[in-house]
């Protein structure tokens, strides 16, 4: 197995990663404030997708537009819908359940899930009354790939990483050198006496939502611009992968879910790469790539459950 | 309008309501039921539309037909309950069993009566276009329902202090149990032979408002308290009525449908353990109904398994199938019981993806051949249990038993093992145990509750019993393709609809499982306009149950309390509720 091969695995993966990163981002700061698994995470990702493709598909000029113009206006889009959506459900089917059972949030979040689905599958239309049963094509850049030294890079690909690479880099300073960004620590850390210190818990799990919702847009806009497709039911595995993610990097810890996703992005591409590669192991390449990933999540609940960079969650169990 | 004003606008218009009430002689309203009823009764003798366009012979002098036999037979039932509370103390014995008045039981009816006509009507004009296609009968019919139910809400609530129960002598008790739950039987056979969607959507607003009367005047309260009392006779009872459905039919058409019921509602009963009493949330259950339907499927001896050569009897079967189910489970759960709760929810989501994913590599292709891939393990031959043929039909008692009521009499008691096995563990130390885990894990630990290791019982047994029912499964469908064992999909089962059947029937109860299941396959293959719609709208009541009622259409008393504990319940349910608990100590003491 050539170098050249193995890099381009590990590129594959590095870009595979930084957009499980961008996902797991949600996970881990809704379980780091209130301690529930956010089923719908995955549709809020799956709608941020939507939302930017409405915007490209909808508002007259924009498909006209060169797509590196177009993207910012997408962007504001898709971040939008994923952020209306997420602060509603935590407004509407969340917030009223704070202090029920564990089990009450979780089954609310798998029904919000199924139901956000539907409602897409049902009722979406693109111009032209395409409907979005099925996939539907997204826009994607025409230009060719970057060679370097024999790796392939498709322009998509830099934008995921310099997308991943602004958003951690914001999402990091936010969190750990603003006011708000403390507010949201110490809500996670200890919410009775975040209270009594005069933070607003309420309004720091909104924003933590609003954050996750954000990011996962950005994370949908580039999955559609690397396969040129999105679909109404994306955001089940997506949504599976990212928070393993979380978990692998230490829930609650957001640098953690980056580093998370990055390796949960590696092992898999190199995985079923490398399995792919060899005559004797190739039927176990990419047909098991999720198969792969997720004896990977019981391997790191085995021997390491608090994660790569360790949890950081209130102790309220 | 705001909040208060609204209440104040409803609070003086029932005082207004009231001081109509002190008016009106009893007898007039209750006068007034009669009349309706009996109106009501005759005018489905009449026809209510002049074509037959409508489904269900409601064109026609003489006889009911479809949806007038609803209202006739809401009626008849209007009329009983009104007699026994005619006259100074009613039909004896009656009125012990219901102890929150008769009032509350004859307005559920007259809703019952009401919604269900009145649906029809409008159904009729709708579908048919206008008005003018009602005929004089359906003028009769609209007018007289609403007779009784401005009588029963007229008539005071007659709220009086229970009646002391009086034991009745054993053999009442148990006829009492027989007679009601065949009663029960019938309106169940009813729901599964309506023929057409208006009719299964008039049936069901007749039965949930009369549902609803039992409930809040005590009935279902007697009749529960009469059970605990006689479990042995209930337990008969239930089977002697499930077996007596099979011979109520005469095509495979509802017993297909009654076999699909059954296997649902079986692996939802076992899902009610993990959830409902250790819980445990498993977002993944169905790839266990899979995992005992492929593993039977591949010793099963068909010729597209890959082990075609071995052909094991069906006890071997079941006892393999529920093998690697356990060992499934326990790879699964053995890693995640340990860890926060909530990891279970994402690793049984995963593993619920990957036995679909490896079932559909190993094709050959992406893996060594065993399961067809995509394609599936077809073929797969019938029963056979002590040279009982199920492929083949049998003449039992005079009735003929074809391949689909065979299967059904397996899957009755297949369905009563599982039920035994629920209740008895549920009753047992080990119920116990998972009660106090459910509630309060540390706690549990610190009173000497080996946590780990109940729920991964609880897991392993959840897991042994869905295999268990795959077993079944994969000889019923004679198929089995990775595609039947998703997450969400359109039909029964899979792990969606059977977290939807576990919390909108009850979790933690046995009739709430095997109620919610049968609505849950009932709704989408009666009304099959609405099959596109179904998930979203099963995705919106999770939501909406969790909100409103947590406990899901039958509650569980103990599970009440825990979903209600700061609004806490009317002062004497909550005795009542407390003093269960306390019986249930003394009697384990």
């Amino acid at each position: 197995m050539s170098v050249t091969i193995l890099l381009q695995l590990v590129e594959n993966g590095l870009v595979l990663g930084a957009m499980y990163g961008l996902i797991a981002v949600g996970y881990t700061m809704v379980y780091g404030v209130i301690q529930l698994i956010n089923f719908a995470h995955g549709e809020i990702f799956m709608l941020g997708g939507f939302g930017a493709l409405t915007v490209y598909a909808w508002i007259p000029g924009v498909a006209h537009l060169p797509l590196l113009a177009a993207l910012p206006l997408m962007l504001i889009g898709g971040v939008a819908v994923s952020v209306v959506v997420a602060v509603g459900a935590e407004r509407l089917a969340y917030r009223p359940l704070r202090t029920a059972p564990r089990l009450a949030p979780l089954i609310t979040a798998i029904g919000l899930s199924l139901a956000l689905q539907q409602v897409v599958s049902l009722w979406y239309r693109l111009p032209g009354g395409v409907n979005a049963k099925g996939p539907v094509s997204f826009p994607s850049f025409s230009g060719k790939a970057f060679n370097l030294g024999g790796v392939l890079v498709q322009p998509a690909d830099i934008f995921t990483l310099a997308a991943a690479a602004v958003c951690m880099a914001g999402l990091t300073w936010f969190v750990e050198r603003t006011r708000g960004g403390r507010a949201i620590q110490a809500t996670a850390q200890d919410p009775d006496t975040a209270r009594l210190m005069g933070i607003d818990t309420d309004r720091m799990i909104v924003l933590s939502f609003a954050i996750g919702a954000a990011l996962a847009a950005v994370a949908a806009i580039t999955q559609g611009l690397r396969y040129g497709q999105i679909s109404f039911d994306m955001g089940f595995v997506a949504g599976l992968k990212a928070f393993t993610a979380a978990v692998l990097g230490g829930i609650g810890n957001v640098r953690g879910s980056m580093l998370g996703g990055i390796v949960l992005g590696l092992v898999e591409e190199l995985s079923s790469g490398v399995l792919a590669h060899f005559h004797t192991t190739a039927q176990y390449g990419q047909a098991w790539a999720d198969v792969w990933a997720f004896v990977l999540l019981i391997l790191v609940l085995l021997v390491r459950p608090q994660g790569l960079l360790g949890e950081r969650v209130a102790d309220r169990a | 309008m705001n909040k208060a004003s609204k209440a104040s606008y409803t609070d003086s218009a029932a005082r207004g309501f009231r001081r109509v009430r002190g008016h009106v002689d009893p007898r007039a309203a209750k006068a007034l039921i009669a009349v309706g009823s009996l109106g009501a009764a005759a005018s489905t003798f009449l026809a209510w539309t002049w074509t037959a366009a409508f489904p269900g012979d409601l064109a026609v002098y003489g006889y009911p037909g479809g949806n007038q036999l609803i209202t006739l037979i809401v009626s008849i039932l209007t009329l009983f309950a009104l007699g026994s509370a005619v006259g100074a103390s009613g039909l004896t014995g009656t009125r012990w069993l219901v102890p929150r008045g008769r009032v509350r039981l004859l307005r559920g009816l007259a809703l019952a009566n009401a919604a269900s006509t009145w649906y029809v009507l409008i159904a009729i004009a709708w579908e048919l276009g206008g008005l003018a296609n009602l005929v004089a009968g359906a003028w009769v019919a609209g007018l007289t329902v609403l007779l009784p139910v401005v009588g029963a809400y007229l008539l005071p609530k007659d709220v009086r202090a229970p009646a002391p129960p009086r034991p009745a002598p054993r053999p009442v008790q148990v006829g009492v149990i027989f007679l009601v739950v065949l009663l029960g039987l019938l309106v169940a056979d009813f729901g599964i032979s309506t023929g057409y969607a208006e009719e299964f959507i008039g049936f069901c607003l007749a039965a949930g408002f009369a549902g609803r009367g039992l409930a809040v005047s005590g009935v279902f309260e007697r009749f529960s308290a009469l059970t605990a009392r006689n479990r042995a006779a209930t337990g008969c009872a239930c089977l002697v009525a499930a077996v007596l459905f099979a011979f109520l039919q005469t095509s495979d058409a509802y017993t297909t449908v009654a076999d699909n019921i059954l296997i649902f509602a079986t692996v939802a009963l076992g899902l009610n353990i993990v959830v409902g009493l250790a819980g445990l949330l498993d977002v993944g259950y169905v790839a266990f109904l899979g995992v005992g339907a492929y593993t039977a499927a591949l010793v099963s001896g068909t010729a597209a398994s890959r082990f075609s050569g071995v052909v094991l009897p069906f006890w071997a079967q079941a006892v393999i199938g529920v093998l690697v189910a356990v060992v499934a489970g326990l790879i699964i759960g053995a890693p995640t019981l340990r860890l926060r709760g909530d990891y279970l929810a994402i690793v049984t989501l995963g593993f619920g993806e990957i036995f679909r994913i490896t079932m559909n590599n190993l094709d050959g292709q992406s893996g060594p051949q065993i399961t067809n891939g995509p394609e599936g393990i077809y073929g797969i031959p019938d029963l056979r249990i002590f040279g009982y043929d199920f492929g083949q039909t049998h003449t039992i008692l005079g009735h003929a038993f074809g391949r689909f009521a065979n299967y059904y009499l397996l899957l009755i008691a297949v369905t009563a093992l599982v039920v035994f096995i629920f209740s008895r563990v549920n009753e047992s130390r080990i119920g116990r145990a998972w009660a106090a885990i459910r509630e309060d894990e540390t706690a549990a630990e610190a009173m000497g509750v080996h946590g780990y290791r109940f729920k991964l019982l609880a897991f392993g047994l959840g897991a042994g019993l869905a295999g268990l029912a795959g077993t079944i499964q994969g000889h019923l469908t004679s198929t089995v393709t990775p595609d039947q064992y998703t997450f969400s999909a359109s039909a029964p089962p899979n792990s969606a609809f059977l977290l939807a059947a576990v919390v909108l029937g009850g979790m933690g109860t046995v009739s709430g499982p095997l109620l919610g299941a049968a609505l849950l396959y009932l709704i989408p293959y009666k009304l099959q306009f609405f099959s596109d719609k179904q998930l979203l709208l099963f995705g919106l009541a999770l939501v909406v149950m969790m909100r409103l009622r947590p406990e899901g259409l039958i509650a569980d008393r103990r599970r009440k309390l825990e979903l209600h504990a700061q609004q806490s319940l009317p002062a004497g349910e909550q005795r009542e509720a407390v003093g269960t608990d306390l019986q249930e100590v003394e009697a384990n003491a």
